[in-house]
């Protein structure tokens, strides 16, 4: 099968979606089909038998200054450059909506050559997938969950009209609803996101399928021989992504009989802007340690050196952070926000599952793990035997080659 | 000076002289009175020649202005669960400007659709004044990044 694969931002290091397109496309590769990728940046590195197309763009929503580039100065002026210029001066996040369009013509010149199956976005959804429509070759698209609920999330945490304006403004929503319901066919991730596509954005359930995520337990597992910290409790995730649900942790800190000190893996100080005031406000601030953005080895070496992870998400369409914990056998406190239930499996035998925004339940819970070692050990063990069994790149390979060809067969 | 330089002040000067002719023709060269406008009789036009243009000025205007809308109409219904205490600063008053953002859009709206169909001149000038203010600040903004760009790497004194 001949699969073009789309992604509008290839980074594999900042989240969920950015490692998604990585993954499938290795093993795809793996499984024997050919496999191209149209990306935006940043990209991620050459594959071994993985064809990738670069599209670039200007950033203009990030770059404020300096975003002039001396051997091309005249670039903003070009048609998509200039409304993506214009677009984010007004706090509109224009990225999606060019990349679509970008995509549409390289396809067009791609096409030619290699004629492809099936084309596969990666939550992208922008107007210009209607032009590619236009080509006649079946597309579905992957929507890990609708943005709708991260803007709902957002405005569950204080914050001034024009904020608010900007946030409404940022997330595409009508747009990615609007294109999502003229798609072949969509896949998501977990139950929950397939539920919260059909409520949000009125695709119907029969035209998605789930297919959950994977994750490499060849690289996230247990250290041997590093020695874990006492009392200590590792997050891992944006802090400044009010779906991740922090505050609810930085309360439960303030309830726990046990004095714990918290690890958080996050993007780094320039990402931070509320939660140092409600670490302040806590009055947290000795037992918080902050690694700002660290590479994958060193936050394998932190699991092993923590006695619990903690997941207090609102919402996670997936939930890969805690994934990756309990794959390196920490017992995980998780909050039941979206698909983690889904990820974790079963209260008290995978994972520890508390009500989302319940900050009693969560100090609860990591007072029980953290004075009873012997559970905090049976149930990181089973918690690492439930990922490498359920959740395996492989896995969501195969099931993705057998949607497409249902979708592929309904097309023709 | 660089090429691009040259190119950058020319995009410069260029929306600044067309911004600065537009205010010139509106608001100087009639000392202020703007009755002279308010007299200008579109009903002579054809209407095929009228709608041609006012259709695309009144389009794009009221996008602009159903934006607006839907904007505070999202932050004056969306349903959440309310913040934790702890973290709350001050009152939210932001629905009551969401309020009131929906009110002024939706009646600026209504406004301009009952110009273009009287065909007051004014429904058709105050946008594309702004519209064509946009571009040109746009323009200029990035004429002025192209000036002020450094054209080479600085100089290594070692």
């Amino acid at each position: 099968m001949k699969i073009c694969l789309l992604t509008y931002r290839g980074n594999p290091y900042c989240g969920g979606q950015g490692i998604y397109t990585m993954y499938i496309a290795r093993e795809l590769v793996k499984l024997g089909h050919e496999v191209h990728v149209i990306q935006g940046p940043p990209y991620f590195p050459e594959m071994e038998g993985v064809h990738i197309h670069y599209l670039s763009n200007h950033n203009y929503f990030n770059i404020k200054k300096d975003y002039i580039k001396p051997h091309k100065p005249f670039a903003t002026f070009e048609p998509l450059n200039f409304y993506e210029f214009v677009a984010s001066k007004f706090g509109i996040f224009p990225e999606i909506e060019t990349f679509s369009v970008r995509a549409f013509l390289k396809l067009k010149e791609l096409q030619k050559k290699h004629k492809f199956d099936i084309i596969h976005d990666n939550q992208n959804l922008g107007y210009g997938f209607l032009l590619i429509k236009l080509l006649g070759i079946p597309f579905i698209s992957t929507i890990h969950h609708p943005l709708s609920i991260d803007r709902s999330t957002w405005f569950e945490y204080p914050s001034d009209f024009r904020l608010k304006i900007k946030r409404v403004l940022y997330y595409p929503l009508i747009m990615q609803g609007f294109v999502a319901r003229h798609l072949d066919h969509i896949i998501t991730v977990s139950e929950d996101s397939a539920i919260e596509i059909n409520k949000a954005f009125g695709v119907k359930q029969e035209n998605i399928s789930v297919v959950y995520n994977g994750l490499d337990t060849e690289i996230f597992r247990p250290l041997p021989g590093v020695k874990k910290k006492p009392n200590s409790v590792i997050f891992v995730g944006n802090v400044e992504d009010r779906k991740k649900g922090v505050v609810y942790l930085l309360k439960a800190m303030t309830l726990t009989k046990n004095r714990f000190h918290l690890t958080v893996v996050d993007g780094g100080a320039p990402n931070r802007m509320y939660v140092t005031k409600w670490i302040d406000k806590f009055g947290l601030n000795d037992r918080i340690h902050f690694t700002g953005k660290i590479p994958g080895d060193k936050l394998i070496e932190l699991y092993s050196q923590h006695q619990i992870a903690v997941s207090p998400s609102l919402y996670e369409g997936f939930g890969f952070p805690a994934a990756e914990a309990m794959a390196c056998e920490l017992p995980l406190v998780s909050s039941d926000g979206g698909a983690l239930p889904e990820v974790v499996g079963n209260h008290m035998e995978t994972g520890y599952v508390v009500k989302s925004r319940d900050p009693y339940g969560l100090a609860e819970a990591i007072d029980y793990l953290l004075d009873n070692p012997k559970e905090r050990e049976r149930m990181g063990k089973a918690a690492r035997k439930r990922i490498t069994s359920v959740f395996t790149w492989e896995n969501a390979a195969r099931e993705m080659v057998e949607v497409y060809r249902e979708v592929i067969n309904a097309y023709s | 000076m660089p090429r691009a330089k040259i190119w950058g002040f020319l995009a410069v000067i260029l929306s600044a002289g067309l911004f600065a002719l537009s205010v010139f023709s509106f608001f100087i060269i009639n000392n202020g009175d703007f009755s002279t406008f308010s007299s200008v009789d579109l009903n002579g036009l054809n209407s095929f020649t009228y709608y041609s243009a006012a259709i695309p000025v009144a389009v794009i205007a009221l996008w602009v202005l159903a934006t607006g809308f839907w904007i505070g109409w999202v932050i004056l219904t969306i349903k959440v669960v309310p913040p934790m205490p702890e973290i709350v600063e001050k009152k939210d008053n932001s629905k009551i400007k969401a309020f009131f953002l929906c009110l002024i859009t939706a009646a600026l709206a209504a406004l301009l659709v009952y110009g273009v169909y009287i065909r007051s001149f004014w429904s058709l000038a105050v946008p594309a004044l702004v519209i064509s203010a946009v571009i040109l600040g746009a323009i200029f903004w990035v004429g002025m990044a192209i000036i002020t760009t450094r054209a080479t790497l600085p100089v290594n004194k070692k």
